[in-house]
């Protein structure tokens, strides 16, 4: 190499002689080169390889938001009734859109991924998973009073397909949508957001049993959640779970003290002015 | 009250669960521990390339033998991991792999000169080349970064040739990495840290080039092609 001297003195050439020779040999290299030379098809195979993958994980983002925005509808819808009479018909309507989500695009989530290994997707379909469950398991806990456990939520994951393009081949198949533990229990932590949202218009609607209950559901995920040890994703949610436990025992606490002196019915106008606020501050729906 | 129950059971079995992967991931840990040492020492046994060129064939032959080694570490690796948790535990042999793509790419450049493919170093490695459900394979995405890393080392093998005043050598290394230039120009990058090792092989490129300049126009080009008149 040359020196300094050196250095300058070919910097001098360079800029007179540089379209002739440094770009030369790239020039002269790329228009050497075949179009069917071994190394190109090495690459052209690893850019369909590529193009592939990400192909496919803009496909799942695009599944997962999808089970995302009906899982919130349904979590809404959810927590639409006043009497109890109007929570039966929500219940089976719920029920009904909570199948056809199953069968829509968290099936076609375990379409996507038949043949490619799930984890490598993870990420892309995660914010869905979480949302799902957390749909999935304030339907469970409202319909059967029990929360849904995870094999039980993946076993209804799993399909039976049957392809009619060969009608003449027995061609059923089962299929499973994988679903992530992790994910199940980051749905789980946010269940105590919705169920914190339920205890305080369960206050607004005078039913206090059913605040109480929701109450000590969440503490129990909460006692849950400070057991568990090792999962990071865990632990950054595990201060919202604390937000919302605050925030539910506020309220029982409000409940208990105001309402003890006033009769139940007066609470109706009351309670919503106090506790509103709260809600609409709540953060757990952080994606949007 | 019955939740209680139930949510105890089910935090109880998460915890179990994530007992489980810990200690997969430990065995996973030890073993990527010995094969990375391997890999290491055939870097290492490599280097001798920069100064010594009677000393490139041993040491192929030897860095054949640690890729064997390696072989029976990536076969009980395979072994370890649950069959559909691959990419869950990528991040512990991510790295290592890609090294060991760019030195048996490197190894088997020295010795024929052309570019190993995805499936060869994969059957150097005893692994697949082909993304299954389930198994262990070699993710392209390391391949990729492996030939990136050979580029650097390349470049360098370059500089050095022509010290040790092999003229020819950095003429092959610019054809060769021309053609992986232009091959990567192929690729729909995401911005990514392919994307990112990507970016630094434009200054490989330009090393390489200022070598093949110098000699050119000290007419130490060995067999000087016709340089384009202007």
């Amino acid at each position: 190499m040359p020196g300094p001297a050196g250095k300058h003195y070919r910097g001098n050439r360079k800029t007179s002689n540089q379209t002739h020779t440094l770009a030369s040999v790239a020039r002269e290299t790329a228009t050497s080169l075949p179009a069917d030379s071994p190394v190109l098809a090495i690459f052209k195979d690893a850019a369909r390889k590529l193009n592939e993958r990400q192909d496919r994980h803009e496909r799942l983002v695009k599944l997962s938001r999808d089970v995302t925005i009906e899982s919130k509808r349904i979590i809404f819808l959810l927590h639409s009734p006043i009497t109890k009479e109007s929570s039966e018909n929500t219940l089976t309507e719920a029920k009904d859109r909570m199948q056809k989500l199953i069968n829509g695009p968290i099936r076609s989530i375990g379409l996507e991924l038949e043949n490619s290994p799930a984890h490598l997707h993870g990420r892309a379909v995660t914010a869905g998973f979480q949302e799902f469950i957390e749909a999935r398991t304030l339907l469970s806990l409202m319909a059967d009073k029990r929360i849904i456990t995870y094999p039980e939520v993946q076993k209804e994951l799993e399909y039976e397909i049957k392809d009619d393009d060969d009608a003449d081949v027995d061609n059923q198949r089962s299929l499973v949508t994988m679903l992530p533990e992790s994910d199940y229990m980051l749905g789980l932590a946010d269940l105590t957001g919705e169920l914190m949202r339920k205890a305080i218009n369960s206050i607004s609607s005078g039913d206090s049993e059913e605040c109480y209950q929701a109450c000590q559901v969440v503490r129990h995920l909460y006692t849950g959640y400070l057991g568990i040890t090792g999962s990071r994703l865990l632990v950054r949610k595990l201060s919202t779970t604390r937000a919302n436990v605050n925030k539910v025992e506020m309220a029982v606490y409000a409940l208990k003290v105001r309402g003890g002196e006033t009769p139940a019915p007066l609470l109706l106008p009351a309670a919503p002015a106090e506790w509103e606020p709260p809600i609409n501050l709540s953060d757990d729906e952080g994606y949007y | 009250m019955c939740e209680n129950h139930v949510i105890n059971s089910l935090f109880t079995d998460f915890q179990s669960n994530m007992d489980k992967e810990q200690e997969i991931r430990e065995v996973i840990r030890n073993i990527c521990k010995d094969v990375g040492q391997i890999s290491r020492e055939a870097t290492t046994v490599l280097q001798v390339i920069h100064h010594n060129e009677a000393g490139i064939n041993p040491a192929c032959l030897k860095a054949r033998e640690l890729f064997e080694k390696a072989r029976e570490g990536y076969a009980r690796l395979t072994e370890a991991l649950p069959p559909n948790d691959y990419y869950k535990y990528q991040e512990h042999w991510r790295t290592m792999t890609q090294r060991y793509c760019f030195l048996i790419a490197l190894t088997i450049w020295l010795e024929t000169g052309i570019l190993a493919t995805h499936d060869t170093i994969a059957q150097v490695l005893g692994i697949s080349a082909l993304e299954r459900k389930t198994g262990f394979h070699l993710d392209i995405e390391d391949y990729l970064n492996g030939l990136l890393q050979l580029c650097s080392e390349l470049s360098r093998l370059a500089v050095n040739s022509v010290t040790r005043g092999d003229f020819e050598k950095p003429m092959q290394i610019s054809k060769f990495v021309m053609e992986l230039n232009a091959g990567f120009r192929l690729l729909n990058l995401k911005n990514d840290h392919l994307r990112k090792r990507f970016d630094v092989l434009k200054y490989d490129v330009k090393k390489i080039e200022e070598v093949v300049y110098d000699l050119s126009i000290r007419g130490l080009r060995p067999k000087p092609e016709p340089v384009v008149d202007g």
